[in-house]
């Protein structure tokens, strides 16, 4: 039995949105703490590799993802060494940690290359199962990563609007001068913002390389740190706003191999087209609006005030 | 490409090291160098070469072999080939289509040098070309496909609609409507050789579309045969024909490559001093192009249709024979003429009976 286009797209769009949703999140909170991380794609290729090497060789997918989470964040710490203690430049930073985060993944994933594991085990409730139009289709049939998402963003959402912690690091991200003015550490938030901005970049990678394809291939990210990058933009820097921008580009992936699945009489290459439209015309969409709500900080190395 | 530099210099360098002490101990007679795009072990394009090359190091006694892995389709193949010239390789095999060019300036600087490049056309004294006739073979992949669906739907994954990839999927159908005139191939493009999670999708959308056969066409079938075999459908597989280890259930049969008969007569003439170039492509017939064995889930009835179609290729049966219709319905082969090996390369067509667009 065929799924109708709509539960198709939807389908595909929370399995390819899910990676980019983790990996938005992230540079969220990083970006909150007023750090750009242009390596996010790097980070994302060590969480894969580490988190698959892991499965390979221990057997656990579970372990994998745990290991994948804390590259990541270890991945990210070495980041801020270089943009908040050694004040180097973000954005050159960044690119560096792109380059080194797809070498260092290469090495470590290259000898699992071919390895066959045991993906992280998907549930799906036996109520929804009996529904034939979900029988037909990936929906529902979840892996823990894919049932935690929203959760997850509710509760980064959560952390950096209705906490302490989070007012601080808006505060850093905001005007770091301020924020030390009022007593607050800005370089001590910052490397915790990375962390947890790793650790969310390490699981987005996790889940293609775990759940999703279930290989390692060097520089199987294929851009999607980018594209997250693209996506923190579009949800204007709010977790929430995120999971709109995460299912809505996954959904442009899906809908282009939907089209083809269905025998649609387009072009794939201009298919192939359609994310990248889309972004430009959420460019054009967001270019007039008046208030972008970035962080005032943004990408403004803090030289404390000696 | 910078980002692959650091760690082919360091396989190179390894590998030099590891060479070092057997040059000294007792000369090699033949030391063969060998690049590829990718790792070895993807269960795909890379592995065939690398597995073929092993037994030819193997049954060749005095032949030492130098490999190196993810080398780019640039000018630092060219450096990657110097080192191994340098370590006294003699004969050199150029895996993968982009490695043509490099191969080909490293060939001019060092006459004494011969070169083995898969899938390319250039040719010199010292530089020749070879390939597996694949479409053909998909033939009989098509007959199993054919036989095994229950939804008469079978799914394609392709990574770029290149006239060989086209020409697979056109054998697969033709194969696939020769004993099941209700069987179509739906094909879905993902822009890429090796794009996994978008390989992924694109299985999992043919999937739910009802397909319960996937095939592909792209460098490591991995991903399209576990998303495949996890939602219990079956597959065809391709490149290299261990991949069917990933799935246990839904195997169907594959297509492989077995190069060693072809790379052990190369060898044998380097030593011998007899080289000649040439520009081989064999299928079937010659075993260049193997079937993997068959899926548990292979009924002995369906296995013995599946080899008889092989056979009938194997003995020059040519799938391409008109009149072949595409899928608008514009008569592309006419009826008295076939399609043979010069234009395999050039298909922009589908044949009736696949769901897909070209360009």
């Amino acid at each position: 039995m065929s799924a109708p286009l709509a539960l198709g797209v939807l389908a595909g769009a929370v399995l390819s949105g899910t990676s980019l949703l983790y990996a938005t999140l992230g540079e969220t909170i990083v970006e909150r703490g007023g750090i750009v991380n242009l390596g996010l794609e790097g980070i994302l290729l060590v969480g894969a590799s580490v988190g698959f090497a892991l499965a390979a060789s221990t057997g656990s997918a579970w372990l994998g993802l745990v290991g994948a989470a804390l590259a990541g964040g270890l991945a990210n710490l070495l980041f801020g060494w270089l943009v908040v203690s050694r004040k180097a430049n973000q954005l050159a930073s960044g690119l560096a940690m792109m380059f080194f985060g797809i070498g260092v993944s290469a090495l470590v994933g290259g000898p699992f290359v071919g390895a066959v594991i045991k993906g992280l085990p998907k549930w799906r409730p036996s109520f929804l199962a009996a529904l034939p139009w979900v029988k037909a289709t990936t929906l529902f049939n979840y892996d823990i990563l894919i049932w935690l998402a929203v959760p997850v963003a509710l509760l980064v959402w959560w952390a950096l609007f209705k906490t302490r912690w989070g007012l601080g690091l808006r505060a850093v991200g905001e005007s770091p001068a301020a924020a030390f003015a009022a007593g607050r550490d800005p370089s001590v938030i910052q490397y915790q913002g990375l962390f947890a901005g790793g650790v969310l970049g390490g699981l987005a990678g996790a889940h293609l390389s775990l759940s999703l394809t279930l290989t390692w291939a060097e520089g199987m990210t294929a851009g999607r740190g980018f594209i997250a990058i693209a996506l923190v933009i579009f949800s204007k820097w709010h977790p929430l706003r995120a999971i709109v921008g995460a299912l809505v580009f996954g959904g442009a992936e899906a809908l282009q191999l939907e089209l083809q699945a269905r025998g649609a009489d387009v072009s794939p290459f201009l298919l192939d087209m359609i994310p990248y439209v889309l972004t430009l015309l959420v460019l054009l969409a967001w270019g007039g609006a008046r208030r972008l709500a970035a962080p005032a900080g943004l990408g403004r190395t803090f030289y404390g005030s000696d | 490409m910078s980002k692959k530099l650091g760690f082919v210099s360091l396989l190179v360098l390894l590998f030099c090291l590891a060479a070092a002490p057997w040059l000294a101990a007792d000369a090699p007679k033949l030391i063969i160098g060998a690049i590829y795009v990718g790792s070895v072990n993807d269960y795909g394009y890379n592995r065939s070469f690398h597995d073929a090359l092993l037994t030819v190091e193997k049954s060749l006694p005095g032949v030492k072999l130098l490999e190196a892995e993810n080398v780019p389709e640039s000018a630092e193949a060219e450096r990657v080939m110097e080192g191994m010239i340098q370590q006294g390789a003699k004969l050199i095999f150029a895996t993968s289509f982009g490695h043509q060019e490099p191969a080909f300036n490293v060939a001019k600087r060092h006459p004494d040098v011969y070169f083995e490049h898969a899938g390319g056309w250039m040719m010199a004294p010292n530089f020749g070309n070879y390939f597996g006739n694949t479409q053909a073979a998909w033939y009989p992949m098509g007959v199993a496909a054919g036989k095994m669906t229950k939804t008469n739907k079978l799914g394609f994954v392709i990574g770029i609609p290149i006239g060989f990839a086209v020409g697979n999927v056109n054998a697969f159908e033709l194969g696939a409507r020769s004993v099941n005139p209700n069987a179509t191939t739906t094909v879905v493009v993902t822009g890429g050789w090796s794009d996994k999670a978008k390989e992924a999708a694109a299985a999992n959308a043919l999937l739910d579309q009802g397909c319960d056969v996937l095939a592909m066409h792209v460098d490591s079938p991995a991903t399209v045969i576990q998303t495949a075999e996890a939602r219990g459908a079956m597959s065809i597989g391709f490149q290299s024909i261990e991949a069917r280890v990933l799935a246990p259930k839904g195997w169907i049969t594959g297509l492989g490559f077995n190069w060693a008969p072809y790379f052990t007569e190369i060898a044998k003439s380097v030593i011998a001093g007899t080289f000649k170039p040439s520009s081989t492509h064999l299928g079937l017939g010659e075993g260049m192009v193997v079937m993997a064995p068959f899926g548990p889930s292979v009924p002995p009835s369906v296995r013995s249709i599946v080899t008889e179609a092989a056979d009938r290729i194997a003995k020059g049966f040519n799938p391409f024979t008109g009149p072949i219709t595409d899928n608008t319905g514009v008569v592309q082969i006419k009826a008295g003429e076939s399609w043979g090996g010069d234009k395999m390369g050039d298909f922009k067509w589908y044949v009736q009976g696949v769901i897909g667009k070209v360009q």
